[in-house]
């Protein structure tokens, strides 16, 4: 495994990272527990999560995986979902992430979901969820804090001008974003200028679309996203062929040259102009709707997370294990 | 408006805005007051009216055309709607009506309605064509010239004239457009072209997607006349042409077309954020020379006539609290479909920069 340092914080992180939200589309709990265990004999050290995932759910299942003396091995994060609320009501969704994940403190606790233009404001307003980052610091119960968000360079930039001490800041990375509303462009020189931690995600354009067109193949864009200058690569592991799949191209990982990486970002411009290939940009469809919510847009209920949201027995196989935080109180 | 007419017919479209209510509270007493100062501060730039020729309360006022030196009047005949009226004879009295009652900027492009809107247009404005301002829209969508100049034929020859005041190319969406058109041999050629040859008088271009684009388009300072953007009160807090290019356009000196002051769809007044007269009267009463409003009945021309009678724009503040209004509801786009979906997006600039359908998208 390699691992790189995240940004000025002292602490090292595993190269790639296992994504929390496809955690919950592992057919069974016993294949999620047994991909995490997997993952951290191979090395992984670096878990992403958010409280809203699946009701809660990824974030027990992750809980559940780590107990019996896996905690200590890796570096834990999880994000939280305020969307523009409370400093308060984000104090209680971290109590109930570290309730699910069964441990004190979190490695890096991150705001999720920066994805509308008022939301930089709303995160920054007196009583808001930084007050809540603060707190959770002083308290001892997270290390380090950040912000992510797939929508839009501008509100990354924002977050980052109104100046708070972000250690790290997730962002989508790959070929087509380059070329698209590109966070790459600009956000990415911008958060390594300023010492914090890049953090990469949706290496595959959210939904692979762009790799079942055939434009381009799965592993060149792993690595090209890992070639960026970024502590880590948050990968979507649903099933442990994908985890080995990620696993074998670390561990022949060359960093690509400047000039693969441009003929790279040049094959996917003509089809990356209209963002097709990176819905989370362009659609309304893939903001989860526990995002739109308390900012009251409507919602399509024939989009999967609603149905998610909708389904209270979150699967067969794990009674949801928390009591639902009462929003904005 | 006409959709509006046409989906308050349909009730069972309408959103469950109940939703909206559950879980705001905590949000706007955190963010509010901040928002809102952030807001105002940004936005002031845009509110300045430009000159306006009043012609008194039963006349349509005109504004003056950027540095062209030509006058247009303060709404417009959108093509692409002339085309969705029920039959060729509606059309040709709906386009006579409009200039009889003073409408002089009628806007078409090659491809509506597989060239249906350019014919009617070009019917109706039999005897009439001296008396308004003619434009169409090139839809090369990144071919080169040649194909420009006889798209331009054709549209003369279907708008039954030997000249266009104004061509422009239509649809700059994708982000590799401004490229195309600017390459050797590219459509903007044909712009300075067809100038030379007398058969267009001005050029602009236009778009509904993003800001960004539409800046690398001015990058390229090629002296274009006239701009048109989605210009609306729900424009500001989403990838905003409001904020990002019209001060770029009044400084240098372009002018303004607005269009999409209903939100394209109409869908913010069926939702009951606006009514059409003040999401009208907004978008008229910023900085732009003419507003192009989609007219597909009498009724909607009529209504429009009506408000553009004696119109006097709206204050700075009035402006700022129909934003704020607007703010809540807005933020994420989804009032303004054209820019967050595909289905604006037309068939023939979709296939010729090698994209599916949208109908083929899940997004």
């Amino acid at each position: 495994m390699i691992y790189r340092k995240l940004g000025s914080t002292g602490a090292q992180v595993s190269a790639i990272g296992i994504g929390g939200h496809h955690l919950g589309d592992v057919t069974t709990l016993d294949e999620a527990i047994q991909l995490v265990h997997e993952a951290i004999d191979a090395g992984i050290t670096f878990f992403d999560n958010a409280w809203e995932y699946y009701n809660g759910k990824t974030e027990t299942i992750l809980g559940r995986a780590l107990r019996d003396g896996r905690r200590d091995k890796v570096f834990l994060m999880t994000k939280v979902c305020t969307h523009g609320r409370s400093g308060k009501l984000a104090m209680q969704m971290l109590e109930d992430s570290l309730r699910r994940y069964q441990t004190d403190h979190l490695d890096l606790w991150q705001i999720h979901g920066i994805v509308y233009d008022n939301d930089p404001e709303l995160a920054y307003a007196k009583g808001g969820v930084l007050e809540a980052f603060d707190q959770a610091k002083k308290e001892g119960k997270v290390r380090f804090v950040g912000f992510t968000g797939h929508k839009d360079p501008t509100f990354h930039l924002k977050m980052l001008e109104l100046g708070y001490p972000f250690d790290t800041v997730q962002m989508p990375l790959n070929p087509f974003d380059s070329n698209f509303h590109s966070f790459e462009r600009q956000v990415l020189p911008e958060v390594n200028r300023r010492g914090m931690a890049a953090l990469g995600m949706k290496s595959m354009g959210g939904t692979a679309w762009g790799i079942k067109a055939g434009v381009v193949q799965a592993e060149e864009m792993l690595r090209y996203a890992m070639s960026l200058p970024v502590a880590t690569t948050i990968c979507g592991t649903d099933s442990l062929h994908v985890l080995h799949q990620n696993l074998r191209v670390v561990h022949s990982f060359q960093p690509m040259t400047q000039s693969e990486m441009e003929a790279l970002r040049a094959r996917c411009a003509p089809t990356a102009a209209d963002g097709r290939f990176e819905p989370y940009k362009v659609s309304l469809r893939y903001d989860n709707p526990m995002t739109r919510m308390p900012h009251g847009f409507p919602f399509d209920d024939t989009q999967r997370e609603v149905t998610e949201m909708l389904d209270q027995a979150s699967g067969p196989w794990l009674v949801p294990e928390t009591t639902p935080v009462t929003p904005g109180r | 408006m006409a959709e509006q007419e046409r989906q308050n017919q349909q009730g069972e479209a309408i959103p469950e805005l109940d939703r909206r209510s559950f879980m705001q509270e905590g949000m706007a007493s955190a963010g509010a007051v901040i928002a809102t100062s952030a807001l105002r501060r940004q936005i002031a730039v845009a509110a300045v009216p430009s000159q306006m020729t009043n012609k008194g309360a039963d006349q349509i006022s005109r504004r003056v055309l950027g540095k062209t030196g030509e006058q247009v009047s303060i709404i417009g005949l959108g093509g692409y709607h002339l085309g969705t009226v029920h039959s060729r004879d509606m059309a040709v009295r709906l386009v006579q009506e409009a200039v009889d009652a003073g409408v002089t900027f009628f806007d078409n492009a090659w491809e509506y309605n597989d060239h249906r809107s350019e014919e009617w247009m070009g019917l109706g404005l039999q005897g009439r064509r001296e008396r308004v301002f003619l434009m169409s829209k090139v839809c090369t969508h990144g071919r080169d010239k040649n194909v420009a100049m006889q798209q331009l034929e054709e549209s003369l020859k279907r708008l039954g004239t030997d000249h266009l005041d104004l061509w422009q190319i239509h649809e700059v969406i994708y982000e590799n457009d401004p490229e195309l058109h600017f390459a050797k041999g590219g459509v903007v050629e044909a712009l300075d072209q067809a100038k030379k040859q007398g058969k267009v008088r001005f050029v602009g271009f236009t778009g509904h997607k993003s800001p960004v684009i539409h800046l690398k388009m001015l990058a390229h300072d090629y002296p274009f006349d006239t701009v048109q953007m989605p210009l609306n009160c729900f424009d500001a807090t989403y990838r905003s042409f409001e904020q990002q290019v019209l001060p770029e356009l009044q400084r240098r000196g372009i002018a303004v077309l607005g269009m999409k002051s209903l939100g394209g769809d109409g869908q913010p007044i069926l939702y009951g954020v606006v009514r059409a007269e003040e999401a009208l009267r907004y978008a008229m009463s910023l900085p732009v020379a003419s507003t192009i409003c989609g007219i597909d009945s009498l009724d909607v021309l009529r209504q429009n006539v009506r408000i553009a009678h004696g119109f006097k724009p709206m204050s700075p503040q009035e402006m700022q609290a129909l934003r704020d209004r607007c703010r809540s509801s807005s933020g994420d786009g989804h009032l303004e479909l054209f820019k967050t979906t595909k289905k604006y997006d037309g068939k023939v600039g979709r296939e010729q920069h090698g994209y599916p359908p949208p109908e083929q998208l899940p997004i």
